[in-house]
């Protein structure tokens, strides 16, 4: 029952987040009429003809109006056509979606057990040479900026070695050589990122006074590592997981548009170019929607990982606590 | 050379009473062999026979014969495209370009040459052109190519609520008939000697004649004379055409061509190439020149056109309203150190007047030598002595090239107490405000004739007038150009209006920068047009 409500809660939080991001997405691209004619009708248009343009598709109407009545039709699943690929938006989103989808599950497949993995035999010994070996690459990987590695990968695999391709269009299908170079950048900076917090949380468990207790009664250390050390260590890596999946999905703009990858990133990026003023509108939606669908979830594994957690919100009490 | 009785037409016909004089201006030497050959063909000469008067020794057979069949793939942008005639990028057209074919075509070398209208003939005083169409010709639905098609095209192009580019470049058509059941006739308000050339732009692809009732979506309904057929398309993605087996011309070598679209960063385009992803890519700039020296498994493909990036300013917007403003501007500005920096030297000085030494109606004016000095002392007289501020709007639409140029700019501009800022816009946000800035950037794609170009963005009133401005005279001198065959008589009228558009210093416009592109090896026959407008179908590739 409190997962319920929990859930319901949130979901309505969520809601209330995505008709803020609506008002305000629509307020920027839709406030100024004319610059919507321009956008649709391109440069070469007449006045006469955006004006008519402009009454025929109800924009004399007042702001609030047309914005409830965008709203309607976005709920209902009416979200426009694109001007651009003049295609239903419906259409064009599901499939970049689902490549960029494709492209987060290689880069998760990556970060996650190396990121772990080497966050955890890090944090296991603190200060010792693998601790520092680790630390050092985190923060070199996690300096690089995603256009930077893309270009490094690029100028090693592509036109030194000659070994990848140097675009991942997909276009004559699916081609796992072609996903390889995206998921290596993605998965290069988000690795090292992992790899920081999980030492950084398995160190601080490992010199817990019950990690020490363990120690003195003989544990070994991978007794202590598994059965004792790593939910707890677990909890902030997890979360941070879970809060790289909008990004992948979202927000892997420079990658996917680097290596020509037709995802969701370089739908908005093409769209935004374009001035694609509903398909904007319908990619931010989308986007807010993965980011307050993913914070639930997040906070679902938290509350999952520790008990402690009461995800009503309301103080658990500890055990001990006089009643 | 041979003899003139020797000229024959393209129709059949007598030549145009101006033939005679051309032939008598070559032979003594007054014309360039270009510029004859571009002016007899468009007074309806068969390119072979004037080729023959000037002494062309044909070219050497090909040392390779030509591959049929195969796939080639064509890294370019799959923009979308609804009406031919709409189109604003010239990549849409080149796709479009495979099935939809044009009234003439204009080579690498800007002669004309028949294509659907095998024929033209001018009146004496140019306004009255009959054009007889290629019987042969066919569309892909079984149609015959008729007069009806191109006075269907004509018209829509010049209707009142047309919203082509091309009602400005024919407004000068008054009238369009049909005088056979392959003949139509243009008639004009005011000679245009270069008419046939001018229907080679690439928005003058001719499409069916049920166009606009069939919904004016030219993917969706994909009718075409061309020798290949469209069969896939997908915006920002990929297109792919198949060769037509029922082609009515010359067949093309390939079977097949997909376009594939790789974004915008030249070096992922380069990168394709390398990995073998793609056989050839649209463009590439000075930027990437390196990189493209240091791949074994390409080739480069070098050109000259008459394409630039003008920095104009517009005369009614202030402080460009006052001339001295502006000619301290192009004072202060270092054409050559614009093209040594940026182009490393890879091109053609500019010389303030946006006509180019490689269009053949060039007037080689004396270039105006920089002078800071001036420059100050014209503004100091403008009323600003401490300097001024004034702000520079671009978009980089063909490249960071632009965004360069406009950067050593500024810094000539400091010397002469002019504090440049610039206003860097998104390639695609530049477009809806190029014309609307007081000082803007603008990339002018190739026209064959400086005239053309002048015409289309300097004549009072003219649609793509960015700068506003507007001089009787200058327009005067452009009439006497455009209707002036004699390529010497045509070069004086140049000449006044080079002049009055440098001396009225509208633009600082610095060079001229080459064009690169490349292609793999095992590619043949691709010809690097100096306006982009790439025909493929005597493209082939060479077995390995």
């Amino acid at each position: 029952m409190p997962l319920i409500l929990f859930i319901l809660r949130k979901a309505g939080q969520a809601l209330a987040t995505m008709l803020a991001v609506s008002l305000l997405v629509f307020l920027a691209l839709e406030v100024n009429v004319d610059d919507v004619a321009v956008k649709v009708l391109g440069q070469f248009s007449t006045a006469e003809q955006r004006a008519a343009w402009l009454e025929a598709n109800g924009y004399n109407a007042p702001f609030l109006w047309r914005y409830l009545e965008w709203l309607g039709g976005f709920v209902t699943g009416d979200w426009g056509m694109s001007t651009y690929y003049r295609a239903p938006i419906t259409d064009l989103i599901p499939d970049r979606l689902a490549a960029t989808a494709w492209l987060a599950l290689g880069a998760l497949s990556l970060i996650v057990p190396f990121g772990l993995g080497l966050g955890v035999l890090a944090g296991m010994r603190p200060g010792s040479l693998t601790d520092r070996v680790v630390s050092v690459l985190s923060v070199v990987t996690t300096s690089i900026p995603d256009f930077a590695s893309a270009v490094f990968l690029s100028i090693v695999f592509v036109f030194w070695l000659g070994l990848l391709p140097g675009a991942s269009t997909m276009i004559g299908g699916f081609a796992l050589k072609e996903l390889v170079l995206p998921v290596l950048v993605l998965a290069l900076y988000s690795t090292g990122y992992l790899a920081r917090i999980t030492r950084a949380s398995m160190a601080e468990v490992m010199a817990t006074p019950y990690i020490r207790t363990a120690r003195l009664k003989g544990a070994s250390l991978p007794r202590i590592v598994f059965h004792h050390a790593l939910r707890n260590a677990l909890i902030t890596p997890i979360t941070v997981i879970l809060l790289q999946v909008p990004w992948l999905l979202s927000g892997v703009i420079v990658v996917e548009v680097f290596y020509a990858y037709k995802g969701f990133g370089t739908l908005l990026y093409e769209a935004a170019i374009n001035s694609d003023i509903y398909l904007i509108e319908a990619c931010a939606m989308v986007s807010v929607l993965v980011v307050v669908t993913t914070q639930i979830l997040s906070d679902l594994a938290y509350g999952l990982l520790n008990p402690r957690v009461n995800l009503l919100g309301a103080p658990k009490p500890a055990k001990g606590d006089a009643a | 050379m041979t003899e003139k009785s020797k000229i024959e037409t393209t129709s059949g016909k007598p030549a145009h009473p101006q033939v005679e004089s051309l032939c008598d201006q070559l032979t003594a030497g007054r014309i360039d062999r270009r510029s004859f050959l571009r002016s007899m063909t468009w007074l309806g000469v068969t390119a072979a026979s004037a080729s023959a008067f000037a002494g062309f020794i044909p070219a050497p057979a090909r040392a390779e014969t030509p591959v049929a069949g195969g796939k080639l793939r064509f890294g370019c942008a799959i923009q979308e495209i609804t009406d031919p005639a709409l189109t604003s990028w010239i990549e849409a057209s080149n796709l479009y370009r495979n099935s939809l074919e044009y009234l003439t075509y204009v080579d690498a070398d800007n002669i004309v040459h028949p294509y659907l209208a095998k024929s033209w003939t001018p009146s004496a005083d140019l306004t009255v052109w009959d054009f007889e169409l290629d019987e042969r010709a066919k569309w892909s639905n079984g149609d015959a190519f008729a007069p009806e098609d191109v006075i269907a095209n004509i018209q829509r192009w010049t209707s009142p609520d047309s919203k082509s580019s091309n009602k400005t470049a024919f407004e000068a058509i008054k009238l369009v008939e049909k005088t056979g059941p392959h003949s139509v006739r243009f008639t004009l308000s005011r000679p245009v000697a270069s008419l046939p050339e001018q229907l080679y732009s690439y928005t003058c692809a001719i499409v069916h004649r049920d166009f606009d009732t069939s919904g004016a979506n030219w993917p969706a309904n994909p009718i075409g004379t061309g020798p290949f057929k469209l069969v896939s398309f997908e915006v920002g993605r990929q297109a792919t055409f198949a060769k037509r087996a029922d082609y009515w011309g010359t067949p093309a070598h390939l079977d097949e061509i997909q376009y594939i679209d790789l974004g915008t960063d030249i070096a992922t385009h380069l990168a394709a190439l390398a990995s073998n992803q793609v056989d050839l890519i649209y463009r590439a700039t000075i930027a990437e020149y390196d990189l493209m020296k240091s791949l074994p498994n390409i080739q480069i493909l070098t050109g000259s056109a008459a394409h630039t990036l003008v920095m104009r300013m517009q005369v009614d917007a202030k402080p460009f309203d006052d001339i001295r403003v502006r000619k301290a501007v192009q004072l202060a500005a270092d054409n050559k150190q614009m093209l040594d920096v940026v182009y490393r030297g890879e091109g053609q000085i500019g010389g303030n007047y946006h006509v180019s030494p490689i269009q053949p109606d060039h007037f080689p004016l004396e270039p105006v030598a920089r002078d800071v000095a001036k420059a100050k002392a014209l503004l100091a007289e403008a009323g600003y002595p401490e300097g001024i501020d004034i702000e520079l709007t671009l978009g980089n639409t063909q490249g960071r090239w632009e965004q360069d140029t406009a950067q050593v700019l500024q810094q000539n501009l400091a010397e002469a107490g002019i504090r440049l800022k610039l206003n860097v816009l998104p390639a695609a946000q530049y477009w809806p405000v190029w014309d609307k800035v007081p000082f803007g950037a603008t990339y002018w794609a190739h026209r064959p004739l400086g005239s053309m170009t002048l015409d289309l963005a300097y004549r009072s009133g003219a649609a793509w007038n960015e700068s506003h401005f507007a001089d009787p005279a200058f327009d005067a001198a452009l009439d006497s150009a455009m209707g002036t065959v004699d390529p010497e008589a045509r070069k004086v009228a140049m000449e006044a209006c080079q002049t009055i558009l440098r001396d009225q210093a509208v633009m600082v416009q610095a060079y001229w920068p080459a064009r690169f592109s490349a292609a793999g090896k095992n590619v043949r026959g691709f010809v690097l047009h100096p306006a982009d407008y790439f025909r493929m179908d005597g493209v082939w590739l060479a077995k390995a």
